[in-house]
């Protein structure tokens, strides 16, 4: 079951091609873009509201026609544009109040639900001032509450820790992994951070030049590799020496990385080796861990990408 | 689950207050669209606004109203034999305050949103582009009629109480009543295609008023001029050019209404040409609304 | 080989105090200036740069102060985060321009020189109006390098870049860091610091709340205890073998949401924990798989200095 299909994909404009033979399977849960350019993103983004027809190709989201049923798929479907879209001379309450209304909710549900959605994107008194004297972060936060308030199936977030300083994307972080764990509303949200998406999401798509790169889950992109990381607080060179005396192919420099054999850890002798080495040679243990791949390698032709589909 | 032998202990609930779903009822497209009319309409009056947003149009509907009140005060007072003023004359008459409003208003409904691309926000909902400019369109030709029709209403009650003819009365009343609601059309249009070209509100406000001003002061200048020189050509067709003489033109020209210094459209075709040109702005508007709105783009 | 001083420099704008008190050295090399938004970066690179004065105290590079110093400008690029360009322009005529502005010898060589090292030498004749916000930043940044300054100022230089442009750029300034050129950018992007700054510099609300290596600094902060998160094969006798050692003073035993459970420490020193834990896994016959420090990440180190 996937929330968004696309085949053969294609927008072009002009000698510009936006979008190319892109085929996608998004499946429920949290899912992160990553990669496309400007013109790509807003193109897809477009394209997914129903708002723009593609050049050639299908696009399904929910199992409607986008093409066909555009309307019915922005029923189902909440947005948070990137770019800036409030108006500065209302509260939170009544922006996000009305644009309940213009989804089709009743009065009486509006307000109710505005309320609660509030709560959870947590704007708390700041919600009864004008948007226009908000920081950044409750900025995002009142875009990201108009895209809850209607009960949407999928939410699309377009960067959403833009401008956000380190505990600002934290809590943003945190929210679009509630949504996707907790509220059980799809998500698929892009940002150029990859260590954000590592983070939230269950699955990542890289499209590079409008077309697809690589498609994957994040454990897979994140898998551990058979390389287990070593540093100690002084001495190190005699532990490489030691550990590779024991018959284990060592690297590295400050950090040493030494070569597992792929097997079970149960199986897997250079765990006691190494604390054997180190407790010998009466240095400290600062950090003794597998090295896991990261979705930056997805950038890399497959050969060297872990365990993904191209 | 009773444990029979513990002594009965008040049950204490921790309520679910996590992330609800809707199954209500979800409104189709027409009452949506009737959602966003309303509450445009509401705001072109500052209702479910700050209370600096009803100030100004709450002043001019009083400075539009005050006069009529006062000639319908005097005319019961004195027990003259008419209304010194016309009903269709009456718009003209307070034309500066009319601008006015509109000028105050279109800004607020569109150049907000379309310059801060709240529009995303709509576009981005099962909400047709059409569908915005139709409400906000609709929207400011209400609150403006109310503006324009208020004093008629008032001078009509006046008569009525003054025991003047009924019939002539009511039918006058009528046609000055047909006429704000196309005056209120025709201004709703201009003003708001001006402020959604215009990029900033205080710009908009600027560019309505100078905009109405000016076609007033030219059609007046050449009607003027016209008189002057005996073109009776110059002097009527001069009408087309602001959207008062337009109204007015027609109201002569279909009802026979008693607007004696405005323009009259000339020959038998001049009445079908200020029809056409009335309906060519209406339509244009909406049009240039549509063609706006799609300039925005959502993502 | 360029050394950045800023000596008790203070800046403020009416009542509001953007930058405070801020004393701090950078050498050569790739250095970031981190801090929330509103901590003063931005008003701390324009005064390096000398588009700034400070209010008091004095910015120097090697001694020279760089306010109302055009000569500065010869030595240094700076890279502003604002846009502000010619789009009618292409993007090998603005760099063009900028050399022959500084009066280089050869400036046509300069800007192909420039162009190439931001790897730009394709799209470079197109015009500005049609460049990708990646683009125009390598072309700023082109301009900027032009004549071959050795300090090299960047307000922001990641934002809205997709992750290649990021990695290009990352690499591009590691190099300019690895030739001896001091390379200072300012970001509240941690993961992108991380990766490329050789040391930071952490700006809280004005102040200059830390800098150096962000494991240094971490190792610094010793009223905050180290966690650590220790999986093995016995993670109960380890625990107890721990709390009886001495080396920690808290241990929790936690499950992990993907299974399995791990152990977590606090540890007042460090040192003592980190030559105690082999020692005491070897004793008891427990083997250890992960041995990794929960807070020593740039973002922790971050979190708690801003919390200061």
């Amino acid at each position: 079951m996937t929330v968004i299909t696309t085949r053969g994909l294609t927008k072009r404009y002009g000698p510009v091609t936006a979008l190319d033979d892109l085929s996608v399977d998004l499946a429920p849960g949290v899912v992160g873009l990553v990669g496309a350019n400007g013109a790509g993103k807003s193109t897809l983004i477009k394209i997914l509201l129903g708002l723009l027809p593609p050049t050639s190709g299908t696009v399904e989201v929910l199992g409607l026609d986008a093409v066909a049923e555009g309307e019915a798929v922005r029923a189902r479907v909440g947005y948070m544009p990137e770019h800036d879209c409030l108006p500065a001379d209302v509260s939170a309450t009544e922006l996000v109040v009305h644009m309940a209304r213009i989804s089709g909710l009743p009065p009486t549900a509006a307000r109710e639900r505005t309320a609660d959605v509030l709560r959870h994107v947590g704007l708390y008194e700041e919600r009864y001032r004008l948007i226009g004297g908000y920081s950044t972060g409750m900025r995002q936060r009142v875009k990201l509450a108009q895209a809850l308030v209607h009960d949407p199936d999928l939410v699309l977030l377009d960067e959403p820790t833009n401008g956000l300083d380190p505990a600002g994307r934290d809590d943003m972080l945190g929210l679009v992994r509630r949504i996707g764990a907790d509220f059980g509303i799809s998500v698929l949200v892009t940002s150029h951070l990859l260590g954000e998406l590592e983070r939230v999401c269950d699955a990542v798509v890289v499209v590079d030049g409008g077309r697809l790169l690589r498609s994957s889950s994040t454990a897979d992109a994140t898998a551990q590799r058979s390389v287990l990381a070593v540093e100690v607080d002084a001495r190190t060179g005699e532990l490489a020496a030691a550990l590779r005396a024991a018959g284990l192919q060592v690297d590295g420099d400050r950090v040493l990385e030494v070569a597992l054999r792929g097997a079970g850890p149960a199986d897997e002798p250079a765990y006691d080796l190494v604390r054997d080495a180190v407790a010998h040679l009466g240095i400290g243990l600062l950090r003794m861990e597998r090295r896991r791949h990261s979705i930056s390698e997805l950038f890399r032709p497959a050969e060297e990408a872990p365990g993904v589909r191209a | 689950m009773s444990v029979p032998d513990v002594p009965a202990r008040s049950a204490g609930v921790i309520h679910d207050l996590g992330f609800r779903h809707y199954d209500g009822p979800r409104l189709g497209r027409r009452q949506v669209v009737r959602a966003l009319f309303v509450e445009s309409t509401r705001g072109a009056y500052g209702l479910g606004r700050s209370t600096r947003s009803k100030i100004m149009p709450f002043l001019l509907l009083a400075a539009v109203t005050l006069p009529a009140l006062v000639v319908a005060v005097v005319l019961n007072v004195t027990g003259t034999a008419s209304l010194g003023i016309g009903y269709a004359a009456y718009p003209i008459s307070v034309l500066p305050l009319l601008s006015l409003y509109v000028a105050g208003q279109a800004p607020a409904l569109v150049s907000r949103d379309l310059r801060f691309r709240v529009v995303t926000l709509y576009f981005s909902r099962p909400l047709r582009r059409e569908d915005y400019v139709r409400a906000k369109l609709a929207a400011l030709a209400c609150a403006t009629a109310v503006l324009t029709c208020l004093p008629v209403l008032v001078l009509y009650a006046g008569a009525l109480l003054a025991q003047l003819p009924f019939w002539a009365q009511t039918r006058a009343a009528a046609v000055g009543l047909l006429g704000c609601l196309l005056l209120s059309m025709l201004l709703a249009g201009i003003a708001l295609v001006i402020a959604a070209v215009t990029p900033r509100r205080g710009l908009g406000v600027a560019a309505v008023i100078t905009v109405l001003v000016m076609l007033t002061a030219v059609q007046g200048i050449l009607q003027a001029l016209g008189q002057d020189q005996g073109n009776a050509g110059l002097e009527h067709w001069s009408g087309l050019l602001s959207p008062f003489t337009l109204v007015s033109g027609l109201q002569r020209w279909a009802f026979d209404a008693p607007l004696e210094d405005l323009p009259d459209p000339p020959g038998a075709l001049g009445g079908w040409v200020y029809l056409a040109v009335a309906l060519a702005v209406l339509a244009g508007s909406y049009a240039l609304l549509v063609l706006r709105s799609r300039r925005v783009s959502v993502s | 080989m360029t050394t950045i001083e800023v000596e008790a420099v203070s800046r403020w704008f009416g009542n509001v105090v953007a930058v405070n008190d801020v004393t701090m050295r950078i050498g050569p090399g790739v250095t970031g200036l981190l801090g929330p938004n509103g901590a003063g970066k931005s008003t701390l690179l324009n005064m390096v740069g000398g588009f700034l004065p400070p209010s008091t105290g004095t910015v120097a590079l090697d001694g020279r102060p760089t306010w109302r110093d055009e000569q500065i400008y010869r030595g240094v690029g700076l890279v502003p985060e604002r846009e502000g360009m010619y789009e009618a322009l292409s993007g090998a005529e603005l760099v063009l321009a900028n050399a022959r502005l500084h009066g280089l010898p050869d400036a046509r060589g300069a800007a192909r020189r420039a162009i190439d090292a931001v790897e730009m030498s394709a799209a470079a004749d197109r015009p500005l109006s049609t460049y990708s916000k990646g683009m125009k930043q390598r072309i700023k940044m082109a301009t900027a390098l032009v004549h071959d300054p050795a300090v090299l100022l960047l307000d922001e230089p990641f934002n809205g870049m997709d992750p290649r442009q990021r990695m290009q750029l990352m690499d591009l300034l590691s190099q300019l860091g690895e030739q001896g050129r001091t390379v200072l950018f300012s970001s509240h992007i941690l993961e992108e610091v991380e990766q490329i700054a050789g040391s930071i510099q952490v700006m809280v609300a004005g102040r200059h709340a830390a800098s150096g290596d962000f494991r240094e600094i971490r190792r610094l902060m010793t009223e905050r205890p180290h966690q650590y998160v220790v999986r093995s094969s016995d993670d109960r006798a380890l625990a107890a073998a721990v709390i009886a050692g001495g080396s920690a003073f808290g241990v929790e035993l936690r499950a992990d949401p993907a299974g399995g459970g791990a152990l977590h420490v606090q540890a007042a020193d460090v040192g003592r924990f980190s030559h105690a834990l082999p020692v005491l896994a070897a004793q008891h016959g427990v083997r250890l798989f992960e041995v990794a420090p929960e807070d020593e990440s740039l973002e922790s180190v971050f979190a708690y200095l801003v919390e200061r």
